[in-house]
C-alpha cells in the first residue's frame, strides 16, 4: 500500500520516516553527537522540512510526495536507493552508501532523487539560527 | 519595531489601490486603459510611464506585496515569499536551478543590484541576425541614461567585500582585467542582504521607485493574483482572466479565472518563462513556431575556494567586481564565452549547494567563513549549438523549461571552471572545489587542472544555476523570426505588447536588469504616446 509522502503539503508518516533517516546520514558530522540532542535536532529538521514543502507549488509537492512515498516502500527503497535493510534498521554507512549509489547512478531519476533529498535536507537544517554556529555564521547584521 | 521608513506601508496609508491577499478580495470585473501582467523590471518602468501619461493602469502580480518591514535578512522567509517556486524552480531535467523573483517588484526586489548596459557586441548580433536595426548603442543610450538617473545607477565607491576583492586580486596576478560593477542603490548600508529584499530601501528596485510613482497616480495593483489567460478574438485581446492564489501558487478560494479585466491595451511583463507560458495557456497564435523557444539562462557554474583568512561572503555588497575578459577576447559567435563574478554567500544556499554529505560535507560547511566563491555566466544563444531552452506548460498550466546542456555549453563550463580555479589559487586559496558531484577539494592548481581533464561534464553531475532568464518571446524585424515586433507589440495580436526580458532574442552577456529598464523605457514611451498622445519620460 503506497502512503503519500506529503499530506496537505507537509510530511506524512511515510515522508517523516524517509526524511529522518536520510537526514541522519546526510547530516552526519553536523548533527549533535549526544543522542538526545541528535533526536531533537532531527525533530527540528522535520518541522523545517514541513515549512519548506508547504511553500512549494502544487506540481513540486506532488512530485516530492511521490518520491518520498516510493522510498518508504521496500521495493521502491531497493530499486531507487539499493538499500536492503529497513530505514530504521540501517546504519549511517548503509544509508550513505545508498545515497552515493543514487548520486552517481546512470539513471537521471536516481540522481534527481538524491539531489532533491540533499538540497531539501541541507536547506531546511541550516535555515535555523541554532545551526549557524557550526557554520561560523553570526547571523544578519542587526539594524 | 524598525525605525526605518517603509514607503509601501506609507503608500497604503495614503490610500493606494491594492487588492488581493490580505488587501481584500479581487473584484469580478475591472475595466481600465492598460492591464500590465507582472510587476518586475519591465512592468515597473511601463507602469510609471503609462500612469504619467494619464492612463488608468492595472498591475497584476502573482506574488505578495512585501516591503522593508518584512525584509528581515532571513533566507527561510525570503525564499518562499519572494521567489518563484521557493527559489527552487528547475529546468525539466532538474539540472539547472533557477532564481527568479515572484513578489511585487519581481526580480528587482531580490537581485544583487548589478547594473550593466547591453553590450555593443550583443546589439550588433541582434541587428545582423534578428532585423533589429533600431537597437544600436547610440539609439539606446538616452533611454539607458534616463533609467540610470531614475534608479540612481552609478559607480560603487565603497571598497569591495573580500569575496569580490579576491576575484580582483586573483585576476590581477594572472593579468586578467577586472572592473567595478555599477549598482542601483541610494544610501546603501553595505549589509549584503540584497537577495532577501533590501531592509533599508536603499536598493532602487521597482518596489520603491516606479511602482509607488504609478500607485500615487491612481494605478491599481492586484497581488497574489495569477494572470491565467488572455481571451482572444480577431487578432485582439478581449479580456484577461485572473485567479486569486495562495502563497504557494495554488488556487485560492474562488473559481479559476474569476476576475475579468477588460482593457484597451495589454502589456505582458511576467518575465521570461512566465510570459511565454501565459501566451501558451491562451493558445495565442504562433504561425512560425517561435513562442517559448530560444529561452536563455546564462547557465552558471561555480567554484568554491577556502582561503587562509576570513572572507565572510555574506557581508557587504554582493557583487562589485567582474571580468569580461573571457567574453571580449573571443568572437561572440565562436566557442561560448563567460563573464566572471562573485555571488553572496548565505547559509541556506550554501548548505544546499555544497556537494556531498556526512563528515566530508560537514568539513566544507565548517569552513564557511573562509570560503570564497566565483561564478561564471555562460553567454548562451549566439551559436547554432546554443539554441537555448523551450518553455512548455504542465496539465495544471504551470510552466516548464526544457533546456539542453549541449556539449557546446559544457565545453564552456569546463573552461570556466578551470579559469575560476586558476584565479582562486592565484589569489592564495589553500583548496579549491569546482561545484560538481564527482569533484573533491584540490590543493594545488596543477592537481585541479589535471582533475578537470577527466571530470565528466554531464548535466546533474556538473551543478548549474541561473539567475537570468531571457527570451521565449523574442522580438525581431520579421514575423518569421520572432513573437514581437521591434516596438514590442505582438506580431499577431494588435493590442498586446511584451515588455520584459522575454523579448531578448539571445542572452545579454551581462546581468540583464538594466537591459530591461533601458529597452522597455523606450518601448513604454512609444506605447504611452500611441495610447495617450502624450510625451512622457522617467523623472
Amino acid at each position: 500500500m503506497l502512503q503519500p509522502g506529503l499530506v496537505d503539503g507537509k510530511l506524512g508518516s511515510a515522508g517523516r520516516v524517509v526524511v529522518t533517516h536520510v537526514g541522519r546520514a546526510l547530516l552526519d558530522g553536523s548533527l549533535p553527537a549526544d543522542p538526545a540532542s541528535r533526536l531533537a535536532a532531527l525533530q527540528g529538521l522535520l518541522e523545517r522540512v514541513d515549512a519548506l514543502t508547504a511553500a512549494l507549488p502544487p506540481h513540486a509537492q506532488a512530485e516530492l510526495s511521490q518520491l518520498l512515498a516510493l522510498l518508504a516502500t521496500l521495493p521502491g527503497r531497493r530499486a531507487l536507493a539499493g538499500l536492503g535493510p529497513d530505514w530504521a534498521d540501517a546504519g549511517v554507512p548503509d544509508i550513505q552508501q545508498a545515497l552515493q549509489s543514487m548520486r552517481t547512478s546512470g539513471l537521471s531519476l536516481c540522481q534527481q532523487a538524491y539531489q532533491a533529498l540533499h538540497d531539501i535536507v541541507g536547506a531546511a537544517y541550516f535555515s535555523d539560527a541554532q545551526t549557524w554556529g557550526q557554520l561560523g555564521y553570526p547571523g544578519p547584521t542587526p539594524l | 519595531m524598525s525605525l526605518l521608513q517603509d514607503p509601501i506601508l506609507d503608500g497604503l496609508r495614503r490610500g493606494w489601490k491594492v487588492r488581493g491577499g490580505a488587501h481584500g478580495p479581487l473584484p469580478a470585473d475591472i475595466t481600465c486603459d492598460v492591464a500590465i501582467v507582472g510587476s518586475g523590471a519591465g512592468a515597473g518602468i511601463t507602469a510609471e510611464l503609462l500612469a504619467r501619461a494619464g492612463l488608468q493602469v492595472v498591475i497584476v502580480e502573482e506574488g505578495p506585496l512585501k516591503s522593508s518591514t518584512d525584509f528581515n535578512q532571513r533566507e527561510a522567509e525570503a525564499y518562499p515569499s519572494l521567489y518563484q517556486e521557493s527559489a527552487a524552480r528547475k529546468t525539466e531535467d532538474k539540472a539547472i536551478t533557477i532564481l527568479q523573483g515572484r513578489c511585487v517588484g519581481g526580480s528587482t526586489t531580490v537581485n544583487w543590484t548589478s547594473s550593466f548596459r547591453t553590450p555593443d557586441s550583443t546589439l550588433r548580433y541582434w541587428q545582423a541576425h534578428f532585423g533589429l536595426d533600431g537597437y544600436s548603442t547610440p539609439a539606446l543610450a538616452p533611454y539607458f541614461s534616463q533609467a540610470e538617473t531614475r534608479l540612481n545607477i552609478g559607480p560603487w565607491l565603497t571598497p569591495p567585500n573580500e569575496n569580490n576583492d579576491l576575484l580582483r586580486r586573483g585576476a590581477q596576478k594572472l593579468g586578467i582585467p577586472a572592473e567595478s560593477i555599477r549598482r542601483n542603490v541610494k544610501g546603501c548600508w553595505n549589509l549584503g542582504s540584497c537577495g532577501m529584499g533590501c531592509p533599508t530601501n536603499a536598493k532602487q528596485s521597482m518596489l520603491v521607485t516606479t511602482l509607488p510613482a504609478a500607485l500615487d497616480r491612481g494605478a491599481v495593483l492586484l497581488v497574489e493574483t495569477r494572470a491565467e489567460r488572455f481571451e482572444l478574438a480577431q487578432g485582439r485581446v478581449t479580456a484577461l482572466r485572473c485567479s486569486a492564489v495562495k502563497p504557494n501558487g495554488a488556487l485560492a478560494s474562488g473559481a479559476e479565472g474569476a476576475t475579468k479585466i477588460v482593457a484597451k491595451h495589454y502589456v505582458l511583463a511576467a518575465g521570461a518563462i512566465n510570459s511565454p507560458a501565459l501566451l501558451l495557456r491562451s493558445q495565442a497564435p504562433d504561425p512560425h513556431g517561435r513562442l517559448g523557444l530560444r529561452t536563455f539562462l546564462h547557465p552558471v557554474v561555480m567554484s568554491a575556494a577556502v582561503m587562509d583568512h576570513e572572507v565572510q561572503g555574506w557581508q557587504g555588497a554582493p557583487q562589485s567586481i567582474y571580468s569580461d575578459h573571457f567574453l571580449q577576447t573571443q568572437p561572440i559567435d565562436g566557442a561560448i564565452g563567460f563573464k566572471l563574478e562573485a555571488p553572496p554567500l548565505h547559509p541556506v544556499i550554501f548548505a544546499s549547494t555544497v556537494p556531498g554529505y556526512g563528515e566530508q560535507q560537514a568539513a566544507l560547511l565548517r569552513q564557511f567563513p573562509q570560503t570564497q566563491v566565483l561564478l561564471a555566466l555562460l553567454r548562451d544563444g549566439f551559436h547554432e549549438q546554443s539554441p537555448g531552452g523551450k518553455v512548455g506548460i504542465r496539465s495544471d498550466g504551470s510552466p516548464t523549461l526544457e533546456y539542453p546542456l549541449t556539449d557546446f555549453v559544457m565545453d564552456g563550463a569546463r573552461r570556466a571552471l578551470l579559469t575560476m580555479m586558476e584565479i582562486q589559487f592565484a589569489a592564495g586559496a589553500r583548496q579549491v572545489l569546482p561545484v560538481h558531484e564527482l569533484a573533491s577539494p584540490y590543493t594545488t592548481w596543477a592537481q585541479a587542472r589535471s582533475a578537470m581533464k577527466t571530470l565528466p561534464m554531464k548535466p546533474l553531475l556538473t551543478k548549474f544555476v541561473s539567475a537570468h532568464v531571457m527570451g521565449g518571446c523574442a522580438m525581431a524585424g520579421s514575423e518569421r523570426l520572432g513573437v514581437a515586433r521591434p516596438d514590442g507589440v505582438h506580431w499577431q495580436i494588435g493590442n498586446l505588447s511584451i515588455h520584459d526580458g522575454s523579448l531578448f532574442p539571445t542572452s545579454i552577456g551581462a546581468n540583464p536588469q538594466l537591459s530591461v529598464y533601458g529597452m522597455v523605457n523606450r518601448l513604454a514611451q512609444g506605447l504611452a504616446k500611441g495610447l495617450s498622445g502624450r510625451d512622457v519620460v522617467l523623472a
